[in-house]
């Protein structure tokens, strides 16, 4: 056959092809042709190829009508069974398919998977920490009988008890059982050394009110709540586990506590943690062990005027916590009368357990979190969306090829489903794995020092679901956006429209307009509120501590377990702080029994010539007891009067230096020197103001506003537990070892509890506030970064998408740069009305946001500024860079592109 | 009773079922399949360009087969290649039974008696 005749053969085939539908034949073609070419050279001579001719004429009538009665047949013939087969081979393909789509646009699925890590990351890590300080139940059995049991501080807010109300407590029908727990730290001696031990002393009937049951040994008995039977402890299941690695002999063992023995005759509940949940107990001991944790708590169970227990009372049967508080009321009416000068119009409070908040302080910071996350979270969520939105928009020409290709439009759903679902899935392992990291990082930095001990804080299962499900609903619904478009759609509108000599459709224009005010607005709150918090931690880098640390040490002992007390123990000190203080580059060494900012003990004040608003006549002032040499050692200016000095000696006059904030308090810092108070305790034994020390932060830092104490001097007061501090002109970390080794040369049974430098340990004060603002900030820093991203590619893509109307109108003779500048407007009118929107949103936000904020107005003009500037930038570059590129392209190859 | 989707009784298009055969053994273009089905058949069968390539798009659509991309070897890489998936081969065994049943079925009969 000559090569001629073979194309008139093959114009014929070609004419016969056009009875197949467009798809068929665009996809067949070639290889159709080519298999046809294939069977009329090997039919030789003219019978064979006339032969050829009603074959192939007939083969493909047949076949292009059943193709276009619809390719329902073939599948309708298969087996059920077969066809299921079928579906799980078309998943694996899906899935693949799915894979190859994400790995082919790896920015989007990076960008998707962070953005999706991060928001569930955030929340998964934040809702638990807010999960365990205020959202769970107690670990008790029923729960709803449980009530905490609060007598009122001097300022009238519920509080600790003292342990005799508590025993008037325990007497009243309306409970069926009442119990007081008081936490300490004490230092356990192990054969591998001294640790820590997080301990509660608690009543036998502890066991009673949480209702729980004991994992094995006993709990305590009635006889081990008086002080003189042998002391006991039941180490908690937690501590049984990590610290005696379930060893089931740790019960019946004999520890060494403060260094006292006690025996373990008991593992506790499941469960149960400390009283102040999420914090872990190490052990409870039993009231007749209360002298190990020092000898003043003996004294303690006696006095009315010390509060240092933690009511809990299970209601009595059918008896209603309105019931239990009119009781309390009346007992708290008859301890008034009996006890006018400490009780009168102390009030007793009942609360349900699970309407007790532990840590209110932590309550504004923690809910503070919580805003911010869920805003993270719906704005990841917002993000997201918009991101496959955008994308859908990118396939629909995608999607009309496989609709015309005859994908049905299950099989479409399907496609984008499998490919948020992955993208979900990848996005929540990244965030549960982000959870884990800030978690982990997290243990004791929100706690106030006396609490800060091992926490519990293992992820909830619950959050995680949560947070990873709402990605998924988000992800399906808006990924899913393209493939309802393109069912809804007809196809040939959408492949002639792509065919774009025109400009979009104005639907589809609308929807990207909206797209991008969106996102902006999105992103703008998202950028603020960002600003905000990293200028607020800035802020509390900078809060002045009021005492010069930066080359203080100190080095913690207890003098008490020297078996030293009194005068002796002053003795003794006084050789340790000598000792130290000629340690070379040592200037100053002094002692206190605290360091500012760690919560300590207060005593109930009668202050001369100040009437409390509220309460009682008293009024609880924290204390320090200190040497003579604490203000030059620390750096604290003494600013009226005069300091502390070696006549100030036991047997003289009794004298305080109070700081500023108590001189403005008590007598609006009118003359204090002279003025004079007493513990509530001690009628007569007045203390006289020698001098006003300015203020450090007392209990927190920063603290806000500084609360009012007093200093006492060493050798007028008692003590124990110590800090030996020092001034030096090196390094203060470098003083340790030299610290620690005059500790064991003055008295080699001293100690060495803890040591650091001042520094440090306001680090560790800052540290809730600061780790809570930085992850804040890390997350939101990050989360700008996607915003900005997304802006980018939400307005990038917009203009893009116009590429080939825009090499047209160049083509056609419009100037390119006023092409550029046409884009830029247009664009710059949705930037506009998201800015303005977001800057609403962001306004509203931030006024939420103000109690939080530390040194930082909330309409900070700075971040305001900075943030709308920043956002207008990006979005300004991810319009001019594709305009600019759009419109400098070759016309021609602009237009072939398309 | 017997169903339709039974698939004891129902049949598979013999085209189907022939390039399921072909591809039983290798993956092939769609050339390749036409010819490995008319040599397999001795002949017998020649698939025309429109019942091949209506049949293998259907294939593909029914999750018998899958295209895959051609070897490295391959003559032409431009060329679509087609693989057998696990449901395609389970097709093509229940298919070959059913046949199997059918020749039993005859040879019971008799029906194949050598005519000789």
């Amino acid at each position: 056959m000559t090569a001629r005749a073979a194309r008139w053969h093959l114009r014929l085939f070609r004419a016969l092809l056009l009875a197949y539908p467009a798809w068929f034949r665009n996809a067949y073609r070639d290889e159709m042709e080519q298999l046809f070419l294939s069977r009329l050279a090997r039919a030789r001579g003219v019978r064979r190829v006339a032969a050829l001719w009603p074959r192939v004429g007939a083969d493909a009538l047949w076949t292009a009508i059943a193709l276009r009665r619809g390719r329902t047949e073939l599948r309708a013939a298969l087996p059920q069974r077969r066809r299921r087969a079928g579906g799980f081979d078309m998943l694996v393909q899906d899935i693949r398919h799915g894979v190859r789509h994400l790995m082919s646009t790896p920015i989007f699925t990076l960008g998707a998977v962070a953005l999706l890590a991060v928001g569930i990351g955030a929340n998964v890590a934040v809702f638990t920490v807010v999960d365990r300080f205020l959202l769970r139940p107690p670990p008790y059995d029923r729960p709803d009988e449980v009530v905490y049991v609060y007598q009122d501080s001097d300022d009238g807010e519920p509080s600790s008890a003292a342990f005799p109300a508590y025993r008037d407590m325990a007497e009243q029908p309306v409970f069926s059982a009442v119990a007081a727990t008081s936490p300490a730290q004490l230092s356990w001696e192990r054969p591998d050394g001294t640790v820590d031990a997080t301990v509660e002393f608690t009543t036998a009937s502890y066991l009673a009110v949480t209702g729980l049951e004991m994992v094995r040994g006993q709990w305590f008995s009635p006889h081990h709540d008086v002080v003189g039977s042998e002391p006991v402890a039941v180490v908690s299941a937690a501590a049984w586990r990590s610290r005696f690695g379930g060893d089931p002999e740790a019960v019946g063992r004999t520890i060494r506590l403060n260094g006292s023995p006690v025996t373990i005759i008991g593992v506790g509940p499941e469960s149960l943690g400390g009283t102040f949940a999420p914090v872990v107990t190490d052990f409870w001991l039993s009231i007749s062990a209360v002298a190990v944790g020092g000898q003043f708590r003996v004294g303690n169970l006696d006095r009315r005027e010390d509060h240092w227990y933690s009511v809990r009372a299970r209601l009595a049967p059918g008896v209603s916590v309105e019931q239990a508080r009119a009781a309390m009321q009346a007992l708290a009416t008859r301890l008034g009368e009996m006890y006018p000068e400490l009780d009168k119009g102390r009030g007793i409070t009942v609360q349900r357990a699970r309407d007790v908040r532990l840590f209110p302080e932590t309550e504004s910071t923690l809910a503070l979190a919580t805003a911010v996350v869920l805003t993270l979270l719906l704005l990841a969520c917002a993000n997201l969306a918009n991101l496959l939105l955008v994308r859908g928009i990118g396939r629909s020409r995608e999607m009309a090829i496989r609709c015309a290709l005859g994908a049905g439009g299950v099989r479409i759903a399907r496609l984008c489903l499998v490919e948020s679902l992955l993208l979900s899935l990848l996005g929540g392992i990244a965030g549960l794995v982000l959870a884990r990291v800030a978690l982990s990082a997290l243990p004791m930095a929100p706690l106030p020092p006396p609490f800060s001990a091992t926490m519990d804080l293992a992820i909830d299962g619950r959050i995680g679901v949560f947070s990873i499900a709402l990605m998924i609903v988000t992800g399906t619904l808006f990924g899913l956006a393209p493939a309802l478009r393109a069912a809804r759609r007809d196809v040939a509108g959408e492949l002639r429209e792509d065919q774009r000599v025109s400009s979009a459709g104005r639907a589809t224009m609308r929807l990207r307009n909206g797209l991008v005010v969106v996102q902006v607005a999105t992103s703008l709150v998202l950028v603020l509120t960002a600003g905000l918090l990293s200028r607020s931690l800035a802020a509390t880098q900078r809060v002045d501590t009021g005492v010069d640390a930066g080359r203080v040490a100190f080095t913690r002992t207890n003098l008490a377990r020297a078996g030293v007390s009194g005068p002796e123990a002053y003795v003794l000190l006084e050789q340790l702080r000598e000792r130290v203080e000629a340690l070379p580059g040592v200037t100053y060494a002094a002692a206190a029994s605290r360091l500012p900012a760690q919560f300590s003990g207060t005593t109930t004040t009668i202050v001369e010539g100040y009437t409390p608003p509220a309460g009682t006549e008293a009024v609880e002032l924290g204390f320090t007891v200190v040497t003579p040499q604490y203000f030059d050692t620390m750096g604290l200016r003494i600013l009226t009067g005069r300091g502390f000095t070696s006549s100030d000696a036991a047997g003289a006059d009794r004298v305080v230096i109070i700081n500023q904030a108590a001189a403005q308090q008590f007598w609006g810092g009118v003359a204090p020197v002279g003025r004079r108070l007493r513990s509530q305790g001690q009628t007569g034994v007045f203390r006289t103001v020698i001098g006003v020390a300015a203020d450090a932060p007392v209990n927190t830092y920063p603290e806000r506003p500084i609360r009012p104490m007093f200093y006492a001097p060493a050798a007028q007061a008692g003590f124990g537990p110590v800090y030996v501090l020092a001034r030096t002109e090196g390094d203060p970390a470098a003083l340790s070892g030299a610290m620690r080794a005059a500790v064991t040369e003055v008295r080699s049974s001293l100690p060495v509890l803890a040591q650091g430098t001042l520094e440090s340990h306001f680090g560790a004060a800052l540290s809730a506030l600061r780790f809570i603002t930085r992850v804040m900030g890390a997350t939101s820093a990050l989360a700008v970064l996607l915003a900005a991203l997304g802006i980018y590619a939400v307005v990038a893509f917009n203009v893009a998408q116009r590429a080939g109307e825009l090499g047209i109108r160049v083509a056609l003779g419009a100037n390119p740069g006023r092409v550029v500048r046409m884009v830029l407007g247009e664009a710059l009118v949705s930037v506009v009305a998201g800015l303005a929107g977001g800057l609403l949103v962001a306004a509203l936000a931030a006024r939420q946001l103000e109690s939080a904020l530390f040194g930082v107005q909330p309409l900070d003009p700075v971040t305001f500024g900075g943030g709308v500037a920043f956002l207008t930038g990006v979005a300004w570059l991810a319009a001019y860079l594709p305009a600019r590129r759009a419109a400098m392209a070759d016309p021609a190859r602009a237009l072939r592109a398309s | 009773m017997v169903t339709r989707s039974d698939p004891r009784v129902t049949p598979l298009r013999p085209a189907v079922f022939h390039i399921l055969l072909a591809l039983s053994v290798e993956d092939l273009h769609g050339l390749g399949i036409a010819d490995e089905v008319e040599r397999a058949s001795g002949g017998m069968l020649e698939l025309g360009p429109g019942t091949l390539y209506r049949s293998l798009a259907e294939m593909v659509d029914a999750g018998l087969i899958r295209s895959v991309r051609a070897p490295g070897d391959a003559a032409d890489p431009r060329r679509k290649y087609y693989r057998i998936t696990a449901a395609g081969r389970t097709s093509v065994a229940a298919e070959a039974r059913r046949l199997q049943r059918l020749v039993g079925a005859a040879r019971d009969r008799n029906v194949l008696r050598d005519p000789t």
